[in-house]
C-alpha cells in the first residue's frame, strides 16, 4: 500500500472514531445548570430528598451533604465536581473569600453572616505570625501566588 | 498578551449582547464605606474613607440558551484623603475578579468558557486570562483542559516581579466509576518565570523557579459509608513530590460524621513557584506534615456538634489543636447560633518572638448569634484568643461586632457593622462600616 493510502485509511479511522465519539457523547446526561427547586438559606443535606442512586458516573449524593466537614475539606470536591457545586451555587459565591485579589477580608465583607466559616476573624495580623510558622501551606492555597499588596508590605 | 486580552474580553461581552434577549440575568451588589483613622507617635493622623463597591453580573440562558456570561470584580475610591501629592493609583483601585462566556452544551456535562477565568481541576488552581473546556467522555471517563496568559499580580518589590510568567496551559483527565471511584491525572505548565539578577539576603539559591506541576487526585467511596479522597503534586521542576494532602471520611450512622486528615508538604517543592514564600524558606530540606481527626454529630435536624484535634509536625517543632464548635439553627433557619473553643499547644519555636521564654500557645474562643427575618437582621459576634503568655503585653487579642440592617426591599438592604477589640497591635480598635446591598434575580435560577 503506498503511503498516501495509508495516510487516507488512518485518518478515516480517526474519522470514524471521532463520529462514534461524538455520537456516544450525544448519549452521555448532562447535570441541569441550575437546581430546579429553590433551595432553603443555609448549609443544605443533598441526601435530604435526593435519592443515593446514582445515574451515569455520578458521586452519591450524600457525600456532598453539607456537614462541618464537608464545609471545612470542600476543596477536595471543588476540584472535581465543580459542574454539581455551579448548579447550586454561583460563582461569586467562590470568590466571597477565593477572589485572589481582595478589596477587603471576607469576613468584614460579610460582617453580618457570622455563620459562614471565613478565614481571619479577629486579630489575624496578629495570630498570622504564629499560625504562619504553624501550616505555611495553609497560608500558600491561598496567598501562594497571589503575591497579595497585603503579605507584600512585610514580606519582602 | 494582556493587550492581547485586554481588548478581547470586552469585544466577547459586546458580541454576547444581542444575544440577552431572552436573557436570565442576576445582579449582586454590595457598596461598603468605612472610615477609619490611624494615628501613631510622631507620624501625623490620617483618616481614611475608602469606599468600595463589589459587583457580580451573570447573564444566564443567553441565545439558543446555553450561552451564560458571568462576571464580577470591584472597585475602591478613597473619599478621605486628598493630599496633592496623592496618584490617581492611589486614590483609585480596583480588579476584575473573573469575567467570561460560558458555552453549557447539552450533554457530556460539556462546556466551553473564554475570558478571565479561575481553573480548579485536580491539583491544578490558577486565575487565567483565556480559555478553558471540559467535558464527559464515553466509559467513565472525562477531559478537561485550560491555556492562555497568567493573571499577574502585585510585584515582590525586592524581586521586581509577580514571579509568575506569561503564559499558562494545563489540563486533566479522569476516569469515573458510577459512586465508586473517581481518579484523575492533571498538570499545568507555566511560560519562564522571570528571573531576578540579584539573590537578597538570606534567600537560598534553588528555592525559586518555574510553575511545573502534575499530580493525581482519588475519589473512592468502597461502602456508602467510607470515602477517601485527595491528592499527589510532583514538581516537575525540582523533581520531587510536593505535596499529599488526603481525607478519610466515615459515616457509621446518618448524623455522625467522622474524618482523618493527612497532609505533607515538601516545603521548597511545594513553594517553589511563589516568589514570596519560596524567600521565607530557611532550609530546602523542611518538611511540614500535619494528622489529625474530627467528629461530627448532627444532635437535631439542625444542630451540630463538633470536635477535633491536629498535630503539625515542622523542622522547627510540633504542636496541637484540639477544640469543639456548637452550631445551631433555629425558627425555621431565621435564627443561627454558634460556640467554639479551641487550645493550640505550640512550643517556643512557634511564637511570634521566639526566643526560649517563648511560647506560642493560645485558647480561642467565639460565639455568634444572628437573626434574619424579612423585614431586619443582626448579628453579634465575639471572639476572643487569649494567649498563654503576654504577647506585646497584652494578655489577649479581643473584637467583639455587632452588625444591623434592615431590608428597604426584598432585593435591597442597608447595613452597619460596629466593632471593638484591643489586641497586640492596638490598645483600642474601634471600626464600623455601612454596607448597602442589592441582590436582583429574574428567572427561575436557584443558584446562592
Amino acid at each position: 500500500m503506498r503511503p498516501s493510502n495509508q495516510i487516507l485509511s488512518l485518518l478515516t479511522l480517526v474519522g470514524l472514531v471521532a463520529l462514534t465519539a461524538c455520537a456516544q457523547l450525544r448519549a452521555l446526561p448532562s447535570l441541569p445548570a441550575s437546581h430546579p427547586e429553590e433551595l432553603s438559606a443555609g448549609p443544605v443535606s443533598c441526601a435530604e430528598c435526593h435519592e443515593d442512586q446514582q445515574k451515569g458516573t455520578m458521586k452519591a449524593f450524600a457525600a456532598f451533604n453539607h456537614s462541618q466537614v464537608f464545609i471545612k475539606n470542600h476543596r477536595f470536591y471543588a476540584a472535581s465536581d465543580d459542574a454539581l457545586c455551579s448548579s447550586c451555587h454561583k460563582a461569586s459565591f467562590c470568590t466571597d473569600c477565593h477572589s485572589n485579589r481582595g478589596a477587603l477580608k471576607p469576613s468584614l465583607i460579610n460582617g453580618n453572616r457570622p455563620d459562614r466559616m471565613m478565614p481571619h476573624r479577629g486579630d489575624f495580623l496578629t495570630l498570622h505570625k504564629i499560625e504562619g510558622k504553624l501550616d505555611p501551606a495553609s497560608c500558600y492555597r491561598c496567598h501562594g501566588r497571589a503575591n497579595n499588596e497585603r503579605c507584600v508590605a512585610c514580606h519582602r | 498578551m494582556k493587550k492581547v486580552f485586554c481588548r478581547l474580553l470586552p469585544a466577547l461581552f459586546l458580541a454576547a449582547l444581542p444575544a440577552t434577549v431572552n436573557a436570565e440575568s442576576s445582579v449582586d451588589s454590595t457598596s461598603i464605606l468605612r472610615i477609619q483613622h490611624d494615628s501613631g507617635a510622631g507620624v501625623p493622623g490620617k483618616t481614611l474613607a475608602p469606599l468600595t463597591q463589589f459587583l457580580g453580573v451573570d447573564l444566564d440562558k443567553l441565545g439558543d440558551g446555553n450561552l451564560s456570561a458571568h462576571l464580577y470584580g470591584w472597585g475602591q475610591v478613597n473619599l478621605a484623603d486628598r493630599s496633592p501629592n496623592l496618584s490617581s493609583s492611589d486614590r483609585f483601585d480596583g480588579s476584575l475578579t473573573y469575567g467570561y462566556l460560558q458555552y453549557r452544551f447539552k450533554n457530556a456535562n460539556a462546556r466551553v468558557r473564554a475570558g478571565r477565568l479561575f481553573v480548579n481541576e485536580g491539583i491544578i488552581n490558577e486565575q487565567v486570562d483565556g480559555v478553558s473546556a471540559h467535558t464527559d467522555l464515553p466509559y467513565g471517563f472525562g477531559v478537561s483542559s485550560f491555556g492562555g496568559a497568567t493573571v499577574h499580580t502585585v510585584h515582590v518589590p525586592d524581586a521586581g516581579t509577580d514571579g509568575k510568567g506569561d503564559g499558562i496551559f494545563g489540563g486533566r483527565v479522569n476516569y469515573r466509576k458510577s459512586g465508586l471511584l473517581e481518579i484523575g491525572f492533571s498538570g499545568v505548565y507555566e511560560t519562564k518565570a522571570p528571573t531576578r539578577n540579584t539573590l537578597p539576603f538570606g534567600v537560598l539559591p534553588g528555592s525559586y523557579g518555574d510553575h511545573r506541576v502534575v499530580g493525581g487526585d482519588i475519589w473512592i467511596s468502597p461502602v456508602s459509608m467510607l470515602q477517601l479522597s485527595g491528592h499527589t503534586s510532583y514538581n516537575a521542576e525540582t523533581e520531587k513530590l510536593a505535596e499529599h494532602s488526603y481525607l478519610l471520611q466515615l459515616t457509621p450512622v446518618k448524623d455522625l460524621v467522622l474524618s482523618a486528615n493527612f497532609d505533607e508538604q515538601h516545603d521548597r517543592d511545594y513553594f517553589y513557584s511563589s516568589i514570596l514564600f519560596a524567600d521565607m524558606i530557611k532550609d530546602l530540606g523542611q518538611e511540614s506534615r500535619s494528622f489529625g481527626g474530627s467528629a461530627s454529630y448532627a444532635i437535631v435536624k439542625n444542630g451540630e456538634i463538633s470536635a477535633d484535634y491536629k498535630h503539625y509536625s515542622r523542622d522547627i517543632g510540633k504542636a496541637e489543636r484540639f477544640g469543639g464548635e456548637l452550631r445551631g439553627s433555629f425558627l425555621d433557619n431565621s435564627l443561627r447560633s454558634g460556640l467554639s473553643y479551641h487550645y493550640l499547644r505550640a512550643g517556643s519555636d512557634f511564637a511570634i518572638s521566639p526566643i526560649f521564654s517563648a511560647t506560642g500557645s493560645f485558647q480561642e474562643v467565639r460565639c455568634y448569634l444572628m437573626r434574619d427575618t424579612k423585614s431586619y437582621f443582626a448579628a453579634l459576634d465575639v471572639i476572643d484568643y487569649l494567649f498563654k503568655k503576654p504577647v506585646d503585653n497584652k494578655n489577649s487579642a479581643w473584637e467583639a461586632s455587632g452588625s444591623l440592617g434592615y431590608h428597604l426591599k426584598p432585593d435591597l438592604a442597608l447595613s452597619g457593622d460596629l466593632s471593638y477589640g484591643e489586641n497586640p497591635q492596638y490598645n483600642n480598635e474601634f471600626k464600623g462600616l455601612i454596607r448597602l446591598t442589592y441582590n436582583m434575580t429574574s428567572g427561575k435560577g436557584a443558584t446562592k
